[in-house]
């Protein structure tokens, strides 16, 4: 039988006592990198929030839009597939930002073409700290956004030449 | 087994050699082209001279040779008329957004932020030339989606 030294025995209190048992401590904190992909979700929530609301205010805006929208919406798809949810947090489902849109059409689509732009911007700045596979992801996700911008920058061009 | 991410002298070569394969593309829609289509290709023909040899820069920067174009290359398709020469345009395009995606695996931020900021030229000429987006400029899917 082994007997506590005068040395061991309190080292073994000092390691048992400080922290309780696994079991009963909260969940891991969520690592950075399934925080910024949880972040990218949202974002696309948002934007395809707004699409969804311009399409309902603007009916002849639809044809311009809905294309643009799909993108958003396989974007999400290809996003939420990478997510692997961290314990005791859900991947989000819902828009967080939920903005009141232009009163003019031309208005709304600047409106997007702003949304737009500020989501290349997010996109490129998750690029460093995001795996070889990931940072591919959200580069191809702020291409496909750029060219959004010049899609309906183009857009914002001929509706103000026909006014 | 996954892929080893490039090196940034793989990356930038891979880029470089996508931009020599555009240079010459493009070499041919000219060819082809007419008016201001003519004119559209010549601009994209010079902005990729130009995208070829702030590669060839950065290579020789790292202590690289950058790699030389071919005498030729094999077109995807017979180009033979002024819808076969946009179809090309397109094409080369997206070849050049994807080398530079390939880039963006890289661990270097600068080079990957670079690669990443590097698609969206490319993707946009490949809008105009189609007239319609893509959802993944650069993925393997991008021209099958077209």
């Amino acid at each position: 039988m082994l007997a506590a030294s005068p040395t061991t025995l309190p080292l073994f209190l000092a390691l048992t006592a400080c922290k309780g048992p696994a079991v009963l401590s909260g969940p891991p904190p969520v690592p950075a990198q399934t925080q910024t992909l949880l972040h990218a979700l949202t974002a696309e929530l948002n934007l395809i929030w707004i699409y969804n609301k311009t399409m309902a205010e603007y009916s002849g805006l639809r044809p311009a839009l809905a294309p643009l929208l799909a993108e958003h919406q396989a974007h999400l798809a290809r996003l939420r597939a990478r997510v692997i949810e961290p314990p005791g947090k859900q991947a989000p489902d819902t828009a967080t930002a939920r903005p009141a849109v232009d009163p003019t059409s031309a208005g709304a689509l600047s409106q997007l073409r702003d949304a737009e732009q500020a989501a290349v911007t997010a996109q490129l700045g998750r690029l460093a700290g995001a795996s070889p596979s990931l940072a591919q992801l959200y580069a191809s996700i702020a291409t496909s956004e750029a060219t959004h911008v010049t899609t309906l920058t183009s857009r914002i061009s001929q509706s103000g030449a026909r006014s | 087994m996954k892929p080893a991410a490039p090196t940034a002298v793989s990356g930038l070569q891979g880029a470089l050699a996508a931009e020599h394969a555009a240079v010459y593309g493009y070499g041919i829609v000219g060819a082809v082209t007419t008016g201001s289509t003519e004119s559209l290709a010549r601009a994209d023909w010079l902005a990729h001279q130009e995208a070829r040899d702030t590669l060839e820069a950065m290579l020789v920067k790292l202590g690289a040779t950058p790699v030389a174009a071919s005498p030729a290359y094999q077109l995807p398709f017979p180009v033979t008329d002024e819808a076969s020469a946009v179809r090309l345009a397109a094409a080369l395009e997206d070849g050049v957004t994807q080398a530079y995606l390939a880039l963006v695996a890289v661990t270097d931020r600068t080079l990957r932020s670079f690669g990443a900021l590097s698609m969206q030229p490319p993707a946009n000429r490949a809008l105009a030339w189609r007239g319609s987006t893509v959802a993944f400029p650069g993925m393997p899917t991008a021209s099958a989606s077209a």
